[in-house]
Order: structure tokens, then C-alpha cells, then sequence
């Protein structure tokens, strides 16, 4: 087994709001392979952006990482000085937002920001920065990158947008590339581009992605390991063909089973997870999911079900386990 | 299906934008379709297609430019004021933001019950007692009628636009994106209850979105627009538009995932201020014969089979398995 790439040990980030202090990231733990493309999927509140934004030490006030550590390369990220995170933020560990046109300037060209993330890891000559921006751009496949360079970020449309802000984040040929939902605001045709894109760059230059999305569909088609989040913890890791296929945890279950798929019947009556996501200041007690989970037992109220071993390489932090919902479900059928 | 006369039709539907400097955004152009009483329409297409600004064209939130929009056998686009007004009654529209689209300073009972004022319809008990059951239609409680938006949840929020939109007992639900701003676990719960609606009061709905999976779910028929036409309507698609558009989409399935062939579109939609000549997606098109006939002819919407209507030269040569 090589070195993980990243180590994240059981990290609580918590904002401390007026009404209350929200438990947003409450003790997420997992390991970043080099080369892997891992997702965290999870619905909004989960807890999946702020994982991201804590790791490169972008949580804003009035969120804190509270506790645990977030080992890159040996070194605490949590415990790091200013100074230390912004050495790593962009050059080893890159990040790309769900919104391109905001994470653009819109008064500089795309050129100009791409050579300044260049530049902001070491001196690098005016001309050669160039040089640079324009390779970047005709990875990621911009066409007519020579004069597309120039371009202010309104002449881009949304999937060239997203291109750049790939380029950016390549700036620097980072270890690991972490994008948050970098899909949601395009097409589904620009967004099958965007995967193809991501897929052709961690093969070729062995970046690790973090895909953080809401959509199964696209952890489906990119990554090769999840995590399913929900009120702040991990509920289910694994494989994702093992997830997909034989997922252990009724939430996953559940969300699988509430999408309609384009290869399955229609008009079949989709399954609904009853509720909503629970407030994060006062979660409930016992595991977080008990209050819209169908397949609950009394232990569920009261007991908080830690990770526990469910399959080869998959973890599920669930008393009941869907294995055993099933069964015993055929029974009583039976 | 081709025997019943339909609730609502549109006969080459215009609507143009002014753009500035003489230009204009084609938004929508020579649309003409047919919605029949108590099936669900499914109208996709990529962000610019034009398929919100139709549906509102059809509710008639927009007037048109040109053409025609036949309600009961009423042309809409004739009406105006009181007369219209009437007729808007049975034309309710469900939006896409339920934050933006629910007044936050009035109350949840307000909300509900503004259609019904703005009729004259119901006065003060009755009026409540309507309000209450709505709520308990749309699966709330109907004790909630004195909070406010805020105080519910994206899906809590779409069940009140959905409230207000059958408060006035409509024939035609225009639903604009009604699931796309909401989470995933919620937004079966808002399919199911829309299916569950349909069934009870014998509504038709227009179901817009972007997502090609929720529509095929929900639709008897799909229109797939591109550039301000319709392209297709289909219950097996074969126009090379929608083919790409569908292969375009993953499914929640890596085994099934990794075997399917993703049909690549070169390039992203032209603009609708300038559109390609002839057919409007052989710019982009993979089977396109150019220049003759898809660069210079357009093709029409036509019927290529039962409950199939493409505009295209060559759908018959693209396979139907998905």
C-alpha cells in the first residue's frame, strides 16, 4: 500500500453562528490515494463543501476547524501558519468552484489570472508565463488558445469558463486537484465534456480529484472511491461499484433508489426519503439519519452507529445495515 | 391519442427579444405543438433553448411576437384584459426558486389564498377552511398557515407554490424546473406528489427541466427544443440532438456507466441572436450532411412514426437502442 496523498483524521469544523453552534463537519476521517478520484456526495448542509474548504484552510468566519488534523505529505495542515497553507493552496493542492463566473475576475483576461496563479509559486518570466497559460488553455482544450488568452471571462461561455478555471487550477501541476461541484452549473452536454476532461487529467498527469457533487451520476462515471455524507459525518465508504451495487447504509440505499434513471421504468413510483435533513445545531441523538430512516431499530435512537466493516473495502456506519433491512423485510413478506 | 382535441395548441409561436442595435434574440421561433387533456408534456433542452420563455409564452406571462395560442379553442393571444384574465385562471404556473418565488413577508395562508381574492372567489371562513385544505393536499399541515416562507424548507416551499398554483382548480400546470433547486431525496418527493395531483384533479402539465431522467420519468411525451425549435417529440428518440443530449447523461451506475458511449457534441450552442442556416444544430450535428441538404434546407417537424415527430433529414438512420 503506498503513502496516502492526504490523511484526514476526524475533523470537526463548526461555525458559530447567532442561533447557535453548527456542527457542519463533525468527525470526518478518510485517506486520498495518489491517482485516486474520490467523491463525497451528499445533499446541500452535508457537510461535503465545508470538508473541501477545510482541507485547503478556506473556511471562512464564522466557521472553525475545531479539531482533528489534515496530514499532507507528513505535515499538519491544521496546525500550519498562514504562510505554510498558502505555499501548498494552489501548487500541491488545487481547488475549483461550482461557479465559474464568480471565481473569475471579471475586469482581467483569463490570460492574466492564469499567469498570476503561475506566479504566485515562484518567479517565472513574463514571457514564459504566457507560454504557460496558453499550454494550459489548449489542455484543457480551449480552442484557439494563442488568442483566446486574451479574452476577458464574459467572452467565455460557462463550459470554457470552467476550462479555465481547470487550466488555473493545473497552474502549478498539483498532486491533488479538489473540485466542488464543478458540474452543476453547466448542460449536460458541456458537463459530459468537463467529466471527460477531468478523467483525461488524472489519467495522463496522475492528479488525485476530490469530486465533491450531489449527483450519483457523475460520481458514477468519474471516481473509483466515495463517501456518502450526511448531517456532517460519513455514513458509507467504499468502491463505488461496490456502493452502487450493494449499498449497506439505508441512506445511500434510499438515494439510489429515489432517482429516476434514464435505463429504468417509467412511471414507476419513485422511492421518497420521507423529512428533510436535520438541523445541524441540535442533530438528533443516536444516528442522524433515525428520524427519515425506514429500516430503524430502538438502538438507532439513542446510539451513535461508529464506521463499521461491511464488505470488502466498504464501511457503513449503520446498526441495521441493508443487508439485514432485506432480509428481514422478506421475511415478514414471506 | 390523435382523435381527442387538445386543451392547448400553438401554432407557430414567435417571440423575439430586442438585443440592441437592430438585433434581436430568437428566443422561440415557429413553434407549434399540442398539449391533450390529462397527459404530462415533457419540454427539455439545454439553458437558452428557449423552453421557460414558451412555457411562459403559453401561460401567457409573455406576449407573443407572432402566431397563435389556442386554450379550450380560445385563441389567448386575442384576448385581452378581463377576458384573459378569466381564462388565466385555468393556467397556472409552478417556478423554479421557491425562495424567489413566494412573497417572504406575507404569510404561508396569504400566499395560498391570493389567487383566490384575486378572483373574489372565497371570503373568510370558506376562504380558510380552502387555504387548510390545500396545505393538507400538498401533504403540509394546515395548522402552518399563519408562518412564514422562511420558516420551511426548499421542498416545504415548493409544496406551498404548488398550493397556490391549484388554488384557483386549474386545467394546465405549466411546472418551469419545479425540482432542479431542490435536493435529491427531496425531489422525488415532489415528483410523487405532482403524479399523485395529476391523478386526483385530472390536471395536464407542461413539465420543463433540463434533466432528461426526471423528464423521461414523468412525461407521456417529451419535446426536445434546441436554438428556439422544437427538434423532436418523441417516446423513442432518434434525432441526433437528443441522442446526444440523453448519451450526454450518466447514469448513477458505474458498471452501466462505463460501457455506455458518450455521442461527443463539438463545440457548445451557437447564438440565438445569429442562428446557423438551415438546420439549426448542423453545426454541430455528428451525422450532418453539408453542406446540401442541412446547411442550406430546414427540416421540418414532421411525423416519422406513431408518436413520433422529428425535424431532421436523416433521423431514420440513427439507431433507436439508447
Amino acid at each position: 500500500m503506498t503513502q496516502p496523498a492526504l490523511q484526514v483524521k476526524d475533523l470537526k469544523t463548526q461555525f458559530f453562528t447567532d442561533d447557535g453552534v453548527v456542527q457542519a463537519v463533525d468527525g470526518v476521517s478518510f485517506d486520498l490515494h495518489p491517482g485516486e478520484t474520490l467523491g463525497i456526495v451528499g445533499e446541500s448542509g452535508c457537510g461535503k463543501s465545508v470538508t473541501a474548504l477545510s482541507i485547503l484552510r478556506l473556511v471562512q468566519e464564522p466557521g472553525r476547524i475545531v479539531d482533528g488534523q489534515i496530514l499532507f505529505k507528513g505535515d499538519d495542515i491544521v496546525t500550519m501558519s498562514d504562510e505554510e497553507v498558502r505555499e501548498i493552496r494552489g501548487k500541491d493542492i488545487a481547488m475549483i468552484f461550482q461557479d465559474p463566473l464568480s471565481s473569475l475576475n471579471p475586469v482581467l483576461t483569463v490570460g492574466f489570472q492564469i499567469e498570476e496563479a503561475i506566479e504566485a509559486h515562484g518567479k517565472v518570466p513574463g514571457k514564459m508565463a504566457l507560454s504557460r497559460a496558453v499550454a494550459l488553455l489548449k489542455q484543457v482544450r480551449i480552442p484557439a488558445a494563442e488568442s483566446r488568452v486574451h479574452d476577458y471571462p464574459h467572452q467565455f461561455s460557462g463550459g470554457m469558463r470552467q476550462r479555465a478555471m481547470i487550466a488555473m487550477g493545473l497552474a502549478n501541476s498539483p498532486s491533488i486537484l479538489i473540485a466542488d461541484e464543478p458540474t452543476t452549473a453547466l448542460d449536460v452536454t458541456v458537463q459530459a465534456q468537463i467529466l471527460e476532461l477531468l478523467r483525461d487529467l488524472n489519467r495522463d498527469l496522475k492528479t488525485a480529484i476530490i469530486l465533491i457533487t450531489h449527483n450519483m451520476g457523475v460520481v458514477a462515471s468519474l471516481c473509483t472511491r466515495v463517501l456518502v455524507m450526511y448531517a456532517g459525518r460519513i455514513v458509507e465508504q467504499g468502491p463505488v461499484e461496490q456502493i452502487f451495487k450493494d449499498p449497506q447504509h439505508p441512506y445511500t440505499w434510499s438515494l439510489l433508489q429515489s432517482i429516476p434513471r434514464l435505463d429504468s421504468d417509467r412511471h414507476d413510483r419513485l422511492l421518497s426519503i420521507e423529512g428533510f435533513p436535520p438541523d445541524l445545531i441540535r442533530p438528533p441523538r443516536g444516528c442522524r439519519f433515525h428520524p427519515r430512516c425506514q429500516f430503524k431499530i430502538d438502538r438507532c435512537l439513542h446510539d451513535d452507529p461508529p464506521l463499521l466493516n461491511v464488505g470488502p473495502d466498504q464501511d457503513a456506519a449503520c446498526w441495521v445495515t441493508m443487508r439485514r433491512a432485506l432480509a428481514s423485510n422478506g421475511e415478514r413478506r414471506g | 391519442m390523435a382523435d381527442r382535441t387538445p386543451l392547448l395548441r400553438a401554432e407557430q409561436v414567435v417571440k423575439h427579444f430586442p438585443a440592441g442595435l437592430g438585433a434581436s434574440v430568437k428566443a422561440v421561433e415557429k413553434v407549434s405543438l399540442e398539449i391533450y387533456p390529462g397527459e404530462t408534456v415533457g419540454l427539455v433542452g439545454e439553458s437558452g433553448c428557449g423552453k421557460s420563455t414558451l412555457g411562459r409564452l403559453i401561460t401567457q406571462l409573455l406576449p407573443v411576437t407572432s402566431g397563435n395560442i389556442f386554450f379550450d379553442g380560445v385563441d389567448l393571444t386575442k384576448l385581452r384584459g378581463e377576458k384573459l384574465r378569466q381564462y388565466r385562471r385555468q393556467l397556472q404556473m409552478i417556478f423554479q426558486d421557491p425562495y424567489s418565488s413566494l412573497d417572504p413577508r406575507m404569510t404561508v395562508g396569504d400566499i395560498i389564498a391570493e389567487p383566490l381574492e384575486n378572483f373574489g372567489l372565497l371570503r373568510g371562513r370558506a376562504k380558510d377552511q380552502r387555504v387548510q385544505e390545500l396545505l393538507k393536499i400538498v401533504g403540509l399541515n394546515p395548522y402552518f398557515n399563519n408562518r412564514y416562507p422562511h420558516e420551511f424548507s426548499g421542498g416545504q416551499r415548493q409544496r406551498i407554490g404548488i398550493a397556490r398554483a391549484l388554488a384557483l382548480r386549474p386545467k394546465l400546470i405549466v411546472a418551469d424546473e419545479p425540482i432542479s433547486a431542490l435536493d435529491v431525496s427531496i425531489q422525488a418527493q415532489i415528483i410523487n406528489l405532482m403524479e399523485d395531483l395529476q391523478k386526483e384533479f385530472q390536471l395536464t402539465y407542461l413539465f420543463i427541466a433540463h434533466d432528461l431522467s426526471v423528464v423521461r420519468h414523468i412525461s407521456d411525451r417529451v419535446m426536445v427544443m434546441y436554438l428556439g425549435k422544437i427538434v423532436e417529440v418523441y417516446r423513442n428518440p432518434r434525432h441526433p440532438y437528443t441522442k446526444a443530449l440523453l448519451s450526454a447523461i450518466p447514469i448513477p451506475d458505474p458498471e452501466v456507466q462505463s460501457k455506455r458511449r458518450i455521442v461527443a457534441l463539438a463545440g457548445e450552442i451557437p447564438s440565438p441572436v445569429n442562428p446557423p442556416s438551415g438546420c439549426r444544430f448542423h453545426t454541430r450535428c455528428p451525422i450532418a450532411q453539408l453542406p446540401t441538404p442541412c446547411a442550406d434546407q430546414e427540416p421540418p417537424l414532421e411525423d416519422k412514426a406513431r408518436d413520433h415527430r422529428a425535424a431532421c433529414f436523416f433521423s431514420e438512420k440513427v439507431p433507436v437502442a439508447v
